[in-house]
């Protein structure tokens, strides 16, 4: 996070981790497409081979969140492939909130469960404690066939610590409410660590209606 | 809050630190130019500290006409300070000047922030008709005849039009930005992107190199002392057992009724010893982690095999049948061949050991899952994701235990009641150097067990992946 008190302007990273292919790059397309225009700079892809991210892809959203407030989004995605650690290392730096988008399908578990340990030593690497990053899991890919249940998933859900979201991001299905729900976490965990309603004189729940407001998601994720 | 910057981008945030280290001016001054020709109006870039990074202007007649006269010259030069030192917050800013004349200055901004300006002009507002009077009382000398010509020189801009002009202008800029924004991260990505990878790899040889020696240093600290006590307590003991053997075999001439009988026992204790002696050391190698397995792909049909033909003369002798249930084209475990075998034989051994007369023992290898990931644990929707693997099974139709007793078999020296001991004989080691050695594989053991009806314990290990 970047605060610069005098310009009353907040920066705030968010990162899309995963696997290969898991479709971190399509989420961001999408929320590009979904996003107000007056909220969204140009979706910025850095070197692709074959579609796949080489180093990362860059979304940045602003706004004026009330209370004279500035607030500028960065949404990122790491390249996914095996080999591209380092520069998956260096993009998580900084993150203050992080999406785990994981492929549904059921041969891609194990590739799952290597990129999540994978994060979880790459933030290790980079200094914060994985536990107290905020976090959220996103199962993308759902209209494929043999995907992990509806019912397995749920019923994993129950006892899970971070919100778990469904989605078909080819379709824009489940993305808002995905990065919506990652917003609320970061918003909240932020406010604890730097008493931001204090310094800005904004409530939380105020500010994460400001923002679905000015992103155009109003009707949306509002569970 | 910014860090320390010396590089014109914070790659952290991917932002623009200052427009002037990232736009080519070159382009910007292009970009300029072919405004200028287009539209015949002057147009100046500046960065957000006010350099000024591109600049296609023409000085008008009426500025040359104003400039020659004091107080015009004085007068313009305000104007000129105040249009570059305007700062639009936002929306654009319009500046007369008293020649009538006016600078439209408009906020560039980039991905939520602003990192500079343009001014467009000086052009007339298309309803212009006459020298206005700001003009006509700047200076004595001015002329209202020379100034309306010199004025109908300048370019003159419907507000609407100069709206749009402006609008065109940003678009080009920001894509230009866009662009020089984009080359720039990617080349300064790359780097980093190199310089991390070698750091890595660098740390990774460190830490490898010395966790290399440190484990030999302490592993030959550990294979001396290991060897030692071994060679120490084995060599005695290995002795007193040839001895007894030899007397037994009647070498040193024969012996009477009880005498043999004390000798017998003499070697029967001296092989519990030995074989006391030798779990017990496996078992201190274990709690040491000095374990290393050596994992490879194994054939859990062909481990239960071997496991039954080195058991089938005991079981011949003891009357106790004993089979092997397992398809033979089971995915292959993924683990050390020895252990898994030590593992298997301790089962077998304790099934063996428990079942009487006219009694069955089964081992059975089946396909299974292995789950994990703990409940509320970080990921654990991700983690808690089955993966393959095989269950071996080893069921007796023996003397079964007791629900109580079933968590406790697992710790060392436990055994289930003293008579059986004495009857069974065996240390109380076995289960729990099997415990670890699953433990060790990742697998999980489980037993369950009746009273007299009999026991199966279920061991689950990973089965090696096809799709890696
Ligand atoms: N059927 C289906 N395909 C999807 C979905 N989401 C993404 N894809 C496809 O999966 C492929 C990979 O998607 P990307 O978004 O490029 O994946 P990525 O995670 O950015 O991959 P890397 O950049 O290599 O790490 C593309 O062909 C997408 O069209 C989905 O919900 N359903
Ligand atoms: N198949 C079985 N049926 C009934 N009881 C069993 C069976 N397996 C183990 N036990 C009980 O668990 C105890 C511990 O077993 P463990 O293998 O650890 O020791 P042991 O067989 O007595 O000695 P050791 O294996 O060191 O020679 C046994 O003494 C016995 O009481
Ligand atoms: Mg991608
Ligand atoms: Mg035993």
């Amino acid at each position: 996070m970047q605060l610069d008190f005098t310009a009353r302007e907040l920066t705030v990273k968010l990162v899309y981790y995963g696997p290969a292919l898991s479709g971190k790059t399509t989420n961001l397309q999408a929320i590009h497409k979904l996003v107000h225009a007056d909220a969204s700079g140009r979706l910025m892809t850095l070197e692709t081979r074959d579609d796949r991210t080489l180093f990362f892809d860059l979304l940045p959203l602003s706004f004026q969140a009330g209370a004279g407030l500035s607030v500028r989004l960065k949404l990122f995605t790491v390249p996914g492939q095996v080999i591209h650690d380092a520069t998956r290392r260096l993009v998580l730096q900084g993150a203050d909130g992080v999406v785990f988008v994981a492929d549904s399908q059921r041969a891609e578990t194990r590739a799952n469960q290597r990129a999540f340990l994978n994060m979880k030593e790459n933030l290790r690497e980079n200094g914060m404690q994985p536990e107290r990053v905020p976090l959220v899991i996103q199962f993308n890919k759902r209209d494929l066939p043999d995907i992990r249940t509806d019912d397995e998933i749920d019923a994993l859900s129950q006892k899970s610590p971070e919100p778990v979201y469904k989605a078909i991001a080819t379709r824009g299905t489940g993305v808002v409410e995905t990065f919506l729900g990652l917003m609320d976490r970061t918003w909240l965990h932020l406010e604890k660590e730097h008493g931001l309603e204090q310094k800005f004189d904004l409530e939380p729940s105020r500010f994460l209606k400001e923002v679905r407001h000015r992103l155009g998601f109003t009707r949306r994720g509002e569970s | 809050m910014t860090q320390g910057q010396t590089s014109a981008i914070d790659l952290t945030l991917g932002d623009l630190a200052r427009l002037e280290e990232v736009v080519d001016r070159e382009a910007l001054s292009d970009v300029c130019r072919s405004f200028f020709e287009l539209f015949g109006l002057s147009i100046r870039v500046l960065s957000k500290d006010g350099t000024l990074l591109a600049d296609v202007h023409q000085e008008r007649e009426i500025c040359q006409y104003v400039n020659r006269l004091p107080a015009g010259a004085a007068a313009c030069a305000r104007t000129v300070a105040q249009v570059k030192t305007a700062t639009p917050d936002g929306a654009p800013v319009l500046l007369p000047c008293f020649t009538g004349g006016r600078y439209r200055v408009e906020p560039i901004r980039y991905q939520g922030r602003q990192v500079g300006r343009f001014v467009i002009g000086p052009y007339l507002p298309a309803e212009t008709r006459a020298v206005p009077r700001s003009l006509l009382e700047i200076d004595p000398g001015v002329v209202d005849d020379d100034a309306l010509r010199a004025l109908a020189e300048m370019p003159r801009v419907r507000p609407e039009t100069a709206g749009r002009l402006a609008a065109h202008f940003r678009k080009v800029v920001d894509l230009l930005l866009f662009s020089s924004h984009r080359a720039h991260l990617t080349s300064e990505m790359h780097v980093a992107s190199v310089r991390e990878g070698y750091r890595e790899l660098a740390e990774k040889t460190a830490n490898l190199q010395q966790a290399y020696n440190r484990l030999k240093e302490l592993d030959k600290l550990k294979s001396n002392f290991l060897a030692t006590v071994s060679h120490e307590l084995r060599t005695p003991l290995t002795s007193i057992i040839g001895y007894s053997e030899m007397l037994e075999a009647g070498i040193a001439g024969d012996l009477a009724g009880e005498q043999r009988e004390f000798v017998e026992t003499i070697r029967r204790k001296g092989d519990h010893l030995l074989a006391l002696i030798t779990s017990l050391l496996d078992l201190s190698k274990l709690e040491q982690g000095a374990l290393r397995l050596q994992r490879e792909p194994l054939s859990p049909k062909a481990l239960l095999d071997e496991i039954v033909t080195t058991f089938m003369p005991r079981a011949r002798e003891k009357s106790v049948s004993i089979s092997v249930d397992a398809a033979d084209d089971l995915p292959a475990v993924d683990g050390d061949p020895v252990r898994l075998r030590q593992v298997l034989s301790n089962l077998a051994d304790n099934a063996m050991k428990f079942t009487p007369e006219g009694g069955s023992i089964m081992l059975r290898a089946v396909e299974t899952d292995l789950v994990g990931g703990e409940d509320g644990e970080m990921g654990m929707v991700l983690m808690a994701a089955a993966r393959p693997a095989i269950r071996f099974e080893v069921a007796d139709s023996g003397a079964g235990m007791k629900q109580e007793e079933l968590t406790r078999i697992f710790d060392a020296f436990y055994q289930v009641d003293g008579s059986s001991t004495r009857e069974h004989g065996g240390a109380g080691l076995g289960l729990s150097i099997v415990k670890r050695l699953v433990n060790a594989h990742e697998g999980e053991i489980h037993v369950t067990s009746e009273v007299d009806v009999g026991t199966t314990f279920s061991v689950t290990l990973p089965a090696v992946e096809t799709d890696l």
